[in-house]
This record gives C-alpha cells, sequence and structure tokens, in this order.
C-alpha cells in the first residue's frame, strides 16, 4: 500500500545531521579547512527555515491579500538588496533595476499562474502564493544576478567593439546588443538544458517533495512541468527588464558609454 | 574663396578623474584641410580626437560643428565624422558582415550590393578580398583598410584617424596613408589624424597641431615649425626619419 505521508518529526531530522557530521569527517580528512564555516551554515539552515517555517504558519493564518502582497513585497525587497550586493562591479541604480525586474516578473508570472492556472480562490490564498511567488523570486535572483555580472565582463571585452559601433552611429542599445545576448544566453542556456533533461536524469525537488509528501505524481509531475515553464520564462523576462534599465547606466545622455564603470577597482 | 570651418574649439578642456587632460584648447578645422595633431605619448591626442565625433565631452568649453554645438545631433555627427581607430576592430564574421554592420541600423547600408562592396574594397585597396572571407583570418594591415572601409560606407565628410599606422611596418604604414591622402582628394574628405609619428605625418599634412601636456603649444605647417625647437619641447624627437 502507498503510503500517504512521510511524517518527518524533530527526532527524524536529528538523524539527518548525521549527513553534516558525515561531511566534516571528510572535510576534516582532506584540511578543506571549511568546517566552521559548514557548522555555520548547518546552523543558519535550521534556524532560518524553521523560523520561516513559523512564519508562514502565521501568514496561511491570516488569509488577507494586503499581508500576502506585503509579504511577497518584503521578499522582492530582500532579493533584489542580495542581487545588488552579489555584484562584483559597481552599477549605477542597480537596486531599482532588480526591483522593478523582480516585480515585474513576479506579478505577470504569480498573476497568470494565481487567476489563469491554478485558478486559486481567493487568488491572495497564501498557499499558493507565497511558496510560488518565492520560487518565481529567487529563480528571478539567481538568473538576474548572474547575467548582470556576465553582461558587464562582457562590456569590459568588448570596450572597442562597443565604442566602434556607437562611432558609426549605432545608438547605445545596438552597441552593446551583442553583450546583451551573450550574457542572456548565458543565462537561459542551463535552464533549457534543465528542460531538455528534467525527468531523464534528476527528478526536480518540488515534485519530489510533492511525492513524499504523498501527492499522486502524476499531479506532482504536471505541477513540475508548470514550474520548469514558469522559471524559464521568469529568467526571460526578469533578465530582459534588468538589462534594459541597466545598460543605459553605461551611457551617458550624449550617447558616450562611461568607460570609467569599466576599470578595475583599485 | 574663404574657408569653410567645419571645427571650432573654443576653451576646451577636459578632466578625467581630478586630473586636467586637456586645457584651454582654441582652434578651427577647415573644409579638406589634412590636420595632423601630434605629441608625445600621454599629450592628450587620443582624448582630443574622441571630442571631434562626440565619444567623450569636453569638462569646459565648446565644440561646434557647422557651426552647431557637437551634441545637436549626435547620431548624425557620428555618421559624418567617421573614425579609424589605432587597432581596428575586426567583428567575428565575413568581410561582407563586417563592412555592413551599420546595416543593424541604417536601411540604406543594409542594401549595399556586393558589387558596391567589392567597390568600397577596391577603394582602400583591397583588391583580393572576397566579401565571404573570415574577416579575422585577414592580416593587421587588410584589417586596417576593411576598417577604413567600413568607416567610408558612412560617406562621412570628416575622417579622425587615431595612430592608424602605429602598430604597422614603416613599408606598410606608407602605403596605407598614401591610399588615405588619394581617398582624401576622391571624396572631398577632411581629416584629423593624431600620432606620434611626425616623420611620417609631415608627408601628407600641411598642418600640424603640437600638443604637449594637454595644451597646444605651436599650430602651423611642419616647414614653419622646423625652424623652431617645438618638436623637442613637445618631447618628439626630430631625426628619427627611418625612410
Amino acid at each position: 500500500m502507498r503510503p500517504d505521508f512521510y511524517i518527518l518529526s524533530w527526532n527524524d531530522l536529528l538523524v539527518s545531521l548525521l549527513f553534516i557530521a558525515f561531511s566534516i569527517f571528510l572535510i576534516k580528512k582532506w584540511k578543506l579547512g571549511l568546517e566552521n564555516t559548514l557548522l555555520v551554515g548547518t546552523l543558519r539552515t535550521f534556524v532560518q527555515l524553521t523560523l520561516m517555517g513559523y512564519v508562514l504558519t502565521w501568514f496561511f493564518d491570516q488569509q488577507h491579500w494586503a499581508f500576502m502582497l506585503t509579504l511577497l513585497f518584503i521578499m522582492i525587497v530582500i532579493a533584489s538588496y542580495e542581487g545588488t550586493r552579489r555584484q562584483k562591479n559597481d552599477i549605477p541604480h542597480f537596486f531599482p533595476a532588480m526591483l522593478a525586474a523582480l516585480l515585474g516578473s513576479a506579478v505577470l508570472i504569480l498573476g497568470t499562474i494565481l487567476l489563469f492556472i491554478l485558478d486559486v480562490e481567493p487568488w491572495y490564498s497564501p498557499y499558493a502564493a507565497i511558496p510560488i511567488g518565492g520560487m518565481i523570486i529567487g529563480n528571478g535572483l539567481n538568473s538576474t544576478a548572474l547575467t548582470a555580472n556576465r553582461f558587464v565582463s562582457e562590456l569590459k571585452h568588448r570596450e572597442k567593439e562597443i565604442e566602434t559601433l556607437l562611432a558609426l552611429g549605432a545608438t547605445p542599445k545596438l552597441a552593446v546588443y551583442d553583450s546583451m545576448k551573450a550574457s542572456i544566453h548565458a543565462a537561459l542556456i542551463p535552464n533549457i538544458n534543465a528542460m531538455m533533461t528534467v525527468g531523464l536524469v534528476q527528478l526536480p525537488g518540488v515534485m519530489t517533495g510533492q511525492i513524499l509528501a504523498g501527492i499522486d505524481p502524476i499531479i506532482a509531475v504536471r505541477y513540475q512541468i508548470m514550474i520548469m515553464y514558469m522559471w524559464f520564462t521568469t529568467a526571460t523576462l526578469a533578465n530582459m527588464i534588468m538589462l534594459a534599465i541597466v545598460y543605459r547606466q553605461f551611457f551617458t545622455k550624449k550617447l558616450q558609454l562611461r568607460r570609467e564603470l569599466l576599470r578595475e577597482k583599485a | 574663396m574663404s574657408k569653410t570651418t567645419l571645427f571650432s574649439f573654443s576653451e576646451v578642456g577636459l578632466d578625467i578623474e581630478n586630473s586636467r587632460i586637456l586645457k584651454g584648447l582654441n582652434f578651427e578645422i577647415h573644409r579638406g584641410e589634412f590636420v595632423a595633431v601630434i605629441g608625445a605619448s600621454g599629450a592628450g591626442k587620443s582624448s582630443l580626437l574622441r571630442m571631434f565625433n562626440a565619444l567623450a565631452s569636453p569638462s569646459s568649453g565648446h565644440i561646434f560643428f557647422r557651426e552647431s554645438p557637437v551634441e545637436t545631433d549626435i547620431m548624425s555627427l557620428r555618421k559624418n565624422v567617421g573614425v579609424l581607430f589605432q587597432n581596428p576592430v575586426v567583428f567575428n564574421g565575413t568581410v561582407k558582415e563586417n563592412l555592413v554592420i551599420a546595416g543593424r541600423w541604417d536601411v540604406n547600408i543594409a542594401q549595399t550590393l556586393d558589387h558596391e562592396l567589392t567597390t568600397a574594397l577596391h577603394q582602400v585597396g583591397l583588391d583580393n578580398i572576397k566579401l565571404d572571407q573570415n574577416a579575422r583570418d585577414l592580416s593587421g594591415g587588410e584589417q586596417q583598410r576593411l576598417a577604413l572601409a567600413r568607416t567610408l560606407l558612412n560617406h562621412p565628410q570628416v575622417l579622425l584617424l587615431d595612430e592608424p599606422t602605429s602598430n604597422l611596418d614603416p613599408k606598410l604604414a606608407r602605403a596605407i596613408m598614401d591610399q588615405i591622402e588619394k581617398l582624401r582628394e576622391s571624396l572631398d574628405l577632411t581629416i584629423i589624424a593624431v600620432s606620434h609619428d611626425h616623420t611620417l605625418m609631415r608627408r601628407y599634412v600641411k598642418r600640424v597641431l603640437v600638443l604637449s601636456q594637454g595644451e597646444i603649444i605651436a599650430d602651423g605647417s611642419f616647414k614653419s615649425l622646423d625652424k623652431t625647437n617645438i618638436f623637442e619641447e613637445a618631447g618628439l624627437l626630430k631625426d628619427d626619419d627611418e625612410t
């Protein structure tokens, strides 16, 4: 008989610490010097996620659209801050660019999922909005942070190319088009590759979690398919919004490349 | 016939990150001139050249092109004022793709026919190059000529040369400069070249601006300036003629 639930108790969770103990054993054996960092990471994972569990439980009890929107907005602000922190280069106005990218993709994609795909009633039900919103924001954050770093590397690498195009009469957007294209390609190709191999060489986390929680695999698969499509669209949309704002920061009003932004910081 | 002023610099200065690169520049460039801006490394030559097509703007003073401030219509200014950089950029792709790269935004260039492109290559002395050849397989001198042909397809009125021959051997450098001089006459171009090589430049230009530590310290013909010690003052050796 198929079990409906595999309940994970606190005691069970303590047993999972054996994984960490085993990792520490391996790390020590290879003298990698990562034990302390790993211990902090282990503790933070436990504390942050446990707290998040309680926060979510509280939020799920609220059943009010304002709570849901506030939580999502806070998540977007934190993600935008984190994305800004991850930049190796100074990109002027990167925080608002991230905010716009994540807000834009969350509104469009989460809105479509809640209203037209899952037909959630009421639309602000936190059981759907918060986990799916979290996935959209998290995925958008990872993708845009990487793309922005790659974009600046492309600009540095193609500085002369960009100035040649400007000198031939290109608009700034056309002058950096190849840089934008290369950085978006780099961001989207892993997503496309994941779509190619999903189910063949890996079972994604959401689907695995749902199956473990007792959901019919056929339904779990449908969720996963929707999530794969959602991930790709989030990455595409968030990157395009972010780049549309960011590339402008590298030009003056007189259509000149701000070369000082491409120099390594002393 | 009175000379038509193309560029007019008025008290132009340039500061980059708190250091003064150019100061108090006042001069005019007239239609049809072939002017050389010469000076030692770090004299501010390239920074000055970048201001002619608004790739850089002055921190103080004003630059006028045909009596309008250069910022009035930057896109049209850049089409009118072509530039050949020291190390020309050759894009990944064929010779044809390189020539018509401006076709991405300019319909006229996008519609250029193959025989017109071949003519453009012939114009810069590239006779044995095929349009479908990989542009990055060309030699340094050929890439320089290809970049020149690409710039000329915009039909510029002015051509800026940024040390155009500094990476080429003297013979090749002469050949390219001869070609440019021919083009100046046939296309009625105004040419402004920056160079540290006054030996080469003196063969072609009638007027030279000598730049030293961001200032123009002389403006005249080589012949008149040879009587002074201005070249030594600018940090340029007088007797480095190797040809």
